[in-house]
């Protein structure tokens, strides 16, 4: 498991996003990347009823790069701290179950979805977000899959990440990693940096 | 009788004897008459004088008379029931059955009319021999009877005679149950019914083989077939109680022999047997009890069968290059080009060969054809076991109500967030014929490379070659290390590479660190070690030189000079002697036998003093190199040659060189 890093594209003036994965795919083509199927990564929010107290909400998400996984992400009462849980396919079918106790949020499903590249060691993603059938912005995804450490690996990251999206890619890398720079990541920090990111999206009106 | 008929009508007199009866004679002889009876007093006295008992046949001489009997036995029972009943008037009963005693007497009458015209019906004596045939079949069933009883007797009598006899012999342990107890400690066995059944098959280890290896067991009863049998074999002086009836398709001997054969020259061969010589003989057990090995022989024919059924399955499976075939008996898959892999079905009770027969071709045949290889036949079996076990041995489902099936690496596959390519590498299942398929290239190239390296040993004998094949390794892959040395110097130069054999390609590690990958053509190993060679011996002359005090003035693995090698290139190095007049020049290619040694020497010896450069250090230029005949020189090997060619060099002072 590599390191992988979330990365919002903005969509330029007067370009839809079908426009833009194209210019994304040619780039990504032009640097050796091999299309190899498509990805999905989806977001669900459940709300707990009020007979549990305070409300807490759990996101469920799925990420088709472990598809034999589940993540269930529950936000603490306090702060901005999440619990996270990785449970295999079963956990859809027990959250069903518990339905009196947590309710799925109307219209919140949120997904990422896109083409998926191999270039050497690197995965690239490049997922459009809809929320329902509205489109909500362009995350890329990119994975060095050969080290878990950002620490070792950040500034080859960023390189080739800006090889193919320029000048959007800082030089720093992202609050999230940044907080984890010397640490091993797994898969679950990937989906924490979706999250994150979807949460964003909910929160703005428009494309972003 | 035509009065009788005219007048359609019956006259029956009735009438009282003459005189009355005497009731009582008084003392003075005077008789006392009794009162003259009234005529229906007479009439039932009379009646009652019928003897009833009296049969109707017995007196059938004459009809009539019959009739008439009849007639009055009719009335007298009649009278009897008049005699109950009291009816209106006395005589009607009496008239009813006169009556109809009279209508039976006219039917009587008309019968023998007809009879008599004989117009109508012809009367004929019936037949009276019936009650005495009925006798003799009698007879004949109870003595019928009394055969099947006396039979069954005897049957009994018999065979307690014979399990008296038996316990008389069961005095040296040769009791079945005894020996059914002893069946039942390595055999399944269970009842059914009356009969004992047992199961050879490997079921209860994890086969799904559709073939039952269900056998009977039953209690060998017929002495004399035992005594014949003793009396064949002498080795075996008890014999057995129990017999095992084996069904017939699992008889006989069965083995599948793996060749892989390049056109017709078998390279390997394999005999697949559970029933292994070595075993037989060295098991004790075997001796004691004839079952044995009859039902050892059975389930080996089992497994034989369940194993090629298995691989003939998987043939016809999978997606090959080349597809493999599969004709009657025969497995044929194609490793390397021109090499083939060929799994044959050999059955004794298939092709109808005797046992012994087979037996005897195989072992001939073993001992002519090449060494057997035990490492495939043990994979063989190792393959299917495991397929065996991967059916039993199915994981417990956690939490309990999760689905049954997924194995403990799929379980946790979730919780740890398994990506795709691991999940996918988690699906992936080799079957068995293509991991013998792999072991059988391994084995092919394996040989290959035993025969370059032998053959490269044997051709050069000068630096020698010495091969060191690793003990340990896995069925696909194996390691050699070739160690290249001259004799007498193997301290002062050793060349080692490791080839690492795989499944298709050689990996050849150097000394210097490079890694090579070649193919399954021997003819690129060859090539190889023909350049390491060549590259051991200059460098072993420099290390020779610089042992003799020599100073290397160049050396170059790869020359570009001289004619051209037909594959690598030649090395060479140029020495200087320690005084520095004396140039040698060594040059070995790979094809070389010997590599050439040229000399060069200063001063030259061949000109005149040149008139125009006086100065001495012109003197110093070296001669032309002129070739040195390695031949003539005393020594065993190249590097004793050279060492006895630097030596004398050295020795020499330029002034006397002349």
């Amino acid at each position: 498991m590599g390191v992988i890093v979330l990365q919002l594209f903005a969509v330029p003036e007067g370009k839809s996003g079908p426009q833009v994965i194209d210019i994304l795919t040619k780039r990504v083509t032009s640097l050796g990347g091999v299309l190899s199927g498509s990805f999905m990564v989806d977001c669900e929010t459940y709300t707990s009823v009020a007979s549990l107290g305070a409300t807490r909400s759990v996101h469920l998400l799925h990420n088709s790069e472990t598809p034999a996984s589940v993540f269930a992400l529950l936000e603490a009462a306090s702060g901005n701290k999440t619990v996270a849980l990785v449970a295999d396919n079963l956990f859809d079918l027990l959250m069903l179950k518990l339905s009196n106790f947590y309710q799925a949020k109307k219209q919140t499903k949120i997904e990422s979805r896109g083409p998926r590249f191999e270039a050497g060691d690197f995965l690239v993603k490049l997922g459009s977000v809809t929320m329902g059938p509205t489109f909500k912005g362009i995350l890329v995804e990119v994975e060095y899959q050969a080290c878990s450490l950002p620490a070792a690996c950040w500034d080859l990251i960023r390189e080739f990440m800006q090889g193919f999206l320029g000048g959007c890619v800082p030089s720093t890398p992202p609050q999230y990693i940044q907080n984890r720079f010397g640490d091993m990541l797994g898969p679950i920090d990937g989906i924490n940096q979706y999250l994150e990111q979807f949460n964003a999206f909910r929160k703005t009106t428009g494309i972003r | 009788m035509e009065d009788f008929f005219t007048n359609n009508s019956v006259c029956v007199s009735v009438e009282a004897p003459a005189e009355n009866l005497v009731q009582e004679i008084a003392y003075d002889g005077q008789e006392v008459f009794q009162l003259p009876l009234t005529l229906s007093e007479n009439l039932t006295k009379q009646a009652h004088k019928i003897d009833w008992i009296k049969r109707e046949d017995d007196d059938n001489d004459d009809d009539t008379h019959s009739a008439t009997v009849t007639t009055e036995k009719k009335v007298e029972e009649d009278s009897k029931k008049a005699d109950f009943q009291t009816s209106s008037w006395p005589w009607d009963s009496v008239r009813n059955k006169l009556r109809s005693a009279l209508t039976e007497v006219c039917v009587l009458a008309d019968v023998l009319v007809i009879a008599k015209d004989k117009r109508y019906m012809v009367l004929d004596p019936v037949q009276q021999e019936q009650p005495d045939q009925r006798q003799l079949a009698q007879l004949f069933s109870k003595k019928r009877g009394l055969t099947a009883a006396a039979n069954i007797l005897l049957h009994g009598a018999e065979r307690l005679k014979i399990s008296q006899s038996d316990t008389a012999r069961a005095k040296s342990n040769q009791d079945f149950h005894l020996e059914l107890l002893r069946l039942r400690q390595s055999w399944t066995l269970k009842k059914i019914g009356n009969s004992i059944l047992g199961d050879l098959s490997y079921k209860s280890a994890g086969s799904r083989f559709y073939q039952t290896g269900i056998f009977e067991v039953t209690k060998s009863e017929d002495p004399d077939q035992e005594l014949s049998l003793e009396t064949t074999s002498e080795n075996q002086s008890k014999q057995s109680m129990i017999k095992v009836t084996i069904p017939p398709e699992l008889g006989g001997t069965a083995y599948i022999q793996v060749t892989i054969q390049k056109d017709q020259d078998i390279l390997c061969t394999t005999n697949v047997n559970l029933l292994h010589t070595s075993l037989i003989h060295s098991d004790p057990s075997r001796d004691a009890n004839p079952w044995t090995s009859k039902l050892e022989a059975a389930q080996n024919v089992l497994f034989c069968k369940e194993l090629f059924s298995q691989l003939a399955r998987e043939a016809v499976q999978l997606q090959a290059a080349i597809p493999h075939m599969v004709v009657g008996n025969q497995i044929t898959a194609s490793l390397f080009p021109g090499i083939q892999l060929s799994i044959h079905f050999q059955s004794s009770y298939s092709a109808g060969v005797d046992k012994r027969q087979l037996v005897s071709n195989n072992s001939t045949s073993l001992v002519a054809k090449v060494d057997h290889n035990y490492i495939l036949e043990h994979s063989l079996h190792q393959l299917l076991r495991q397929v065996h076990l991967n059916n039993v041995g199915q994981p417990v489902p956690h939490p309990s109500s999760a689905p049954l099936g997924p194995t403990k690496r799929r379980r946790l596959a979730g919780p740890h967030a398994y990506d795709r390519d691991e999940l996918l590498l988690m699906t992936k299942n080799e079957s068995i014929l293509e991991q013998i398929i792999r072991q059988g290239q391994h084995v092919v190239l394996r040989l290959r490379t035993m025969f370059v390296i032998d053959s490269i040993a044997r051709e050069i004998r000068d630096p020698l070659i010495i091969s060191h094949w690793n003990v340990l390794n896995s069925p696909t892959l194996s390691c050699v290390k070739i160690i290249i040395m001259t004799h007498g110097y193997d301290t002062l130069q050793r060349t080692a590479l490791v080839v690492h054999v795989g499944e298709k390609t050689l990996k050849c590690v150097c000394r210097d660190g490079r890694v090579l990958q070649m193919s399954y053509e021997p003819q690129e190993l060859r090539d190889l070690i023909l350049c390491q060679i060549s590259q051991h011996q200059i460098n072993a002359v420099q290390s020779l030189a610089r042992f003799l005090g020599w100073h290397v003035a160049s050396s170059s693995a790869h020359l570009g000079l001289g004619p051209v090698e037909p594959l690598g290139n030649a090395s060479s190095c140029i020495l200087s002697s320690p005084s520095g007049n004396r140039i040698l020049s060594v040059r070995c290619g790979p094809q070389a036998a010997q590599p050439q040694v040229y000399l060069s020497t200063y001063p030259r010896h061949d000109t005149e003093k040149n008139k125009v450069l006086t100065d001495i250090r012109w003197e110093q230029l070296n001669t032309r190199y002129e070739e040195v005949r390695l031949e003539k020189i005393e020594g065993r090997n190249f590097l004793s040659r050279m060492e006895l060619l630097m030596a004398s060099l050295t020795c020499r002072l330029p002034m006397n060189w002349e």
